[in-house]
C-alpha cells in the first residue's frame, strides 16, 4: 500500500499519438460528459472541437507542421498538467481545489462560488466554465481521480492503441520520459514538458517539434506561480498590524493637538 | 426627519429607468446563466463585469479611506465637511461591487464559503475578508447620521465610543484590499502585457485608489454644490487639487519608474494597440489631469476642476481595464468584447449609487453646507472626532 500512495504521474508521448482520439472519448465517457454539436474551425489547426470546454476535458490537437520536406500532422494533447504546486488552488479563495496526495488536483464543486479566479489563475488555460448553466461548475481533467483511488489508471490511458498515454508512480515516468528521448535523440526533441513548468507537473508530455509549435503554452518560469502571490500574501498579517498602530499613534497625536487647542479655546 | 423638502427630479427619474433596465437584465442572467447576457468566456473569464463594476468600484470607493486618513488620522480638520459625503460615496460604492458580485459569480448563493473557508494563499480570500468587514465599518460609520436624524442618543453614544478603533480599522483595511487586488493579477504575468504586469502590482493598485480618492471627493462635492444648490468652499476644494496634483505627480512618476525599471520601454515605443492604451492611460489618466491641476486658475474654476478630477477618474478605470481585460493576451485567435447587457447591468448599479446617493443627500445631513443653523445647539454633546462637523468644534 506505501507504494500506492506515491505521487502519480502521466506520459503523453505526442511522437506515438496517431490522432485517434480514443482518450477523448474513453474520458468523456467515464466523466458522464455529454456529446455536443461542433463546427468546423481552422484557427490554431483542424482538431474538433476547437478548445477545451466543459464538456471536453481533454483534446488532441491537430497542427500543420512541415517535418522535412513535406506538411505533416503533428499531435499535440491539451488536458489539466495536474501542478505540483496548483496556481489555480493557490487563487482559489474557497479551497474548492486541492491538490491531493497521489497528484490529482480535485475540484470540490460543493465549495465552488464561480469566482473563475482558477480560469484566471492557470497558466495552462485549462479549467473550463459552463456559462450558461444556472448553477455552472467548473470544468476540467481530474486525473481519474477515483479510478487513481480505486488503483487503477486514468481512463485515457486504459485506451490509447499507441501506447502513446503510460500511467505510473512519478518517478519513473521521469526517468521513463528520459529513457526514451536518450534511446531514440533523432524520434524527440531533448525536452520534457512538465518536469520543471512552474516547479513541476504531475503530466509529462514528449514530442518530435518544439512545443510552442503545437500549441502549448512555453516559456513558463520553472518556479511555483503561487510564489508570485505568496510574497505579498505571507506579510499581511505583519503589515495590517504594523498599519493600525501607525494609523492609531497618528491619530492619538493629531486629536491630542486638537483637543488642546480646543481647551484652550474654551477658557480664553 | 426630511429636514429639507424631498422632490423627485428629472434625474432621480433617469437614474430609475436606467435601473429598471438593469434589473431586467438580472433577471435574464439568473434564468439563463451568465453567458445569456455577458460575452465572457472561457478564455476570457473576467471581463467588464470585474474590469469596471468591480475593480473601478472599489478603487472610486478608496474615496472613503483617503478622506477618512486626511481628516481622522492625519488631522486636517479642513477638509472635514469632505468626510461623510466619502463615507456615504463609499458604502454606495463597496455596496455597489457586492452587486456586482452577486451577478458576476456563477453560484452567488454560495458566496459566504470564503468567510468559512481558510485560503490565506488566495488573494480573492483576502480581498473578500477585507471588504465584507470594511463594508460593515462603513455601515457602521455612517449610521452615525441617520441614529442621530432619529435621536436615538443611547445608540449614537454607544458608537461614538467604539468609532475611533472601528475607523482604523477600516483605513487599515483598506489599505490591505485595495493592494490585494493588485496582488491577484500578480499571479498571472504570462498572461498580462509587460505593459501592466509587474510585480509591483499591489502597490499600483493601492496608490491609484489612494489617487482616485480625493478626485472623486471634488468632484461630488462640485456636483452636490451645483445639484443641491450650495456655495462650494472654494478655497478648501483648490488645496485638495493641490494635493491631488502631488498625488498624480507621484503616482505617474511611480509607474513610469516601474515601466522602466522592469524594461518595458521598448514595449512601450512599439506600434502596438497595447502601447496606444496604455499611452491614453498615462495621457489622458494623469498627464492631462496633472498639468490641469498644476495651474492655480483650473484649481479655482468648478468645470475645469471637475474635468481634470474626471480625467483622474477615467484613467484609473482604464488602467484596471487594461490590468484585467485589455491588456490579457491567452490564444490569439480569442477575443472579448463587453456585451450591451454585460455594460447596462453596470450602468443600472452605478444609477442605482448615485440614485442612492441623490435621496440620501437630500433627506440626511451629509453636506455642512446645508446643516440647518441650530446644528450648534446639538453638536454641543457630541466627542471632538467624531462624524460631526469640524465648525461645531473649533
Amino acid at each position: 500500500m506505501t507504494a500506492a500512495a506515491k505521487p502519480k504521474a502521466m506520459i503523453q508521448d505526442n511522437t506515438r499519438c496517431i490522432g485517434c482520439r480514443a482518450c477523448m472519448v474513453a474520458c468523456k465517457s467515464w466523466n458522464n460528459r455529454p456529446a455536443d454539436h461542433t463546427d468546423f474551425f481552422a484557427g490554431p489547426g483542424y482538431q474538433n472541437p476547437k478548445d477545451l470546454d466543459a464538456n471536453n476535458y481533454t483534446l488532441i490537437t491537430f497542427n500543420e507542421i512541415v517535418t522535412g520536406a513535406r506538411p505533416d500532422w503533428v499531435f499535440g494533447r491539451q488536458l489539466c498538467m495536474h501542478c505540483e504546486h496548483p496556481a489555480c488552488a493557490s487563487a482559489c479563495p474557497t479551497t474548492a481545489l486541492s491538490k491531493s496526495a497521489l497528484g490529482p488536483v480535485v475540484f470540490n464543486q460543493n465549495r465552488c462560488i464561480g469566482c473563475r479566479a482558477c480560469m484566471q489563475a492557470c497558466p495552462f488555460l485549462i479549467p473550463k466554465y459552463d456559462y450558461n448553466n444556472r448553477a455552472p461548475l467548473i470544468h476540467k481533467c481530474t486525473f481519474c481521480a477515483d479510478r487513481i483511488e480505486a488503483g487503477l489508471k486514468p481512463a485515457c490511458a486504459t485506451v490509447c492503441p499507441t501506447s502513446a498515454i503510460s500511467f505510473g508512480d512519478r518517478d519513473d515516468m521521469v526517468a521513463e520520459a528520459k529513457r526514451r528521448i536518450a534511446a531514440a535523440p533523432g524520434t524527440y526533441i531533448p525536452y520534457i514538458y512538465g518536469l520543471d513548468e512552474v516547479g513541476g507537473t504531475s503530466v509529462l508530455h514528449l514530442s518530435s517539434v518544439p512545443f510552442e509549435q503545437i500549441g502549448y503554452v512555453t516559456g513558463l518560469p520553472k518556479t511555483p506561480m503561487p510564489d508570485l502571490t505568496h510574497r505579498w500574501l505571507r506579510v499581511t498579517p505583519h503589515v495590517f498590524a504594523l498599519l493600525y498602530a501607525v494609523f492609531g499613534a497618528l491619530t492619538w497625536i493629531t486629536h491630542r493637538r486638537s483637543r488642546k487647542q480646543d481647551h484652550e479655546g474654551k477658557t480664553a | 426627519m426630511s429636514w429639507r423638502r424631498f422632490r423627485v427630479t428629472w434625474w432621480d427619474w433617469t437614474l430609475m429607468a436606467v435601473m429598471a433596465i438593469g434589473v431586467v437584465l438580472a433577471v435574464v442572467r439568473y434564468a439563463g446563466g451568465i453567458g445569456s447576457v455577458a460575452n465572457i468566456n472561457n478564455a476570457y473569464p473576467w471581463g467588464w463585469w470585474v474590469g469596471y463594476g468591480i475593480m473601478t468600484m472599489i478603487a472610486v470607493g478608496g474615496v472613503g479611506f483617503t478622506i477618512t486618513l486626511l481628516v481622522e488620522v492625519l488631522g486636517v480638520h479642513r477638509y472635514h465637511a469632505l468626510l461623510r459625503p466619502a463615507v456615504l460615496m463609499a458604502l454606495l460604492c463597496y455596496s455597489g461591487a457586492i452587486i456586482m458580485l452577486m451577478v458576476e459569480l456563477g453560484r452567488p448563493w454560495m458566496v459566504w464559503m470564503i468567510l468559512v473557508s481558510w485560503a490565506p494563499t488566495a488573494a480573492l480570500y483576502e480581498v473578500g475578508w477585507c471588504a465584507f468587514l470594511y463594508l460593515s465599518v462603513l455601515a457602521f460609520e455612517f449610521a452615525q447620521v441617520p441614529l442621530e436624524q432619529l435621536g436615538w442618543g443611547r445608540m449614537l453614544s454607544i458608537t461614538r465610543v467604539i468609532y475611533m478603533p472601528l475607523m482604523l480599522l477600516g483605513v487599515t483595511l483598506s489599505h490591505l484590499h485595495q493592494s490585494s487586488l493588485g496582488t491577484l493579477m500578480t499571479l498571472i504575468p504570462h498572461k498580462i502585457n509587460v505593459l501592466w504586469w509587474s510585480e509591483q502590482l499591489p502597490l499600483l493598485y493601492l496608490f491609484s485608489a489612494m489617487m482616485a480618492g480625493p478626485a472623486m471627493a471634488i468632484l461630488e462635492y462640485l456636483a452636490a454644490a451645483r445639484w443641491l444648490g450650495f456655495e462650494p468652499q472654494m478655497d478648501m476644494i483648490a488645496s485638495l487639487a493641490r494635493l491631488e496634483a502631488w498625488l498624480v505627480g507621484l503616482f505617474l512618476a511611480f509607474q513610469l519608474g516601474d515601466l522602466v525599471l522592469r524594461g518595458a520601454v521598448d514595449a512601450m515605443l512599439s506600434p502596438t494597440w497595447f502601447a496606444v492604451s496604455l499611452w491614453v492611460e498615462l495621457g489622458l489618466g494623469l498627464l492631462v489631469p496633472l498639468v490641469l491641476l498644476m495651474m492655480p486658475e483650473v484649481r479655482q474654476s468648478r468645470g475645469a476642476l471637475a474635468t481634470a478630477c474626471s480625467f483622474i477618474v477615467g484613467g484609473v478605470l482604464l488602467h484596471r481595464l487594461n490590468v484585467t481585460v485589455i491588456g490579457l493576451r491567452v490564444r490569439h485567435w480569442e477575443t472579448y468584447v463587453p456585451s450591451l447587457g454585460e455594460v447596462g447591468i453596470t450602468l443600472a448599479i452605478t444609477a442605482g449609487a448615485m440614485f442612492a446617493f441623490g435621496v440620501l443627500a437630500r433627506l440626511l445631513p451629509i453636506h455642512e453646507e446645508l446643516a440647518p443653523s441650530h446644528a450648534g445647539e446639538r453638536r454641543a454633546a457630541v466627542p471632538a472626532g467624531a462624524l460631526q462637523g469640524a465648525r461645531g468644534v473649533s
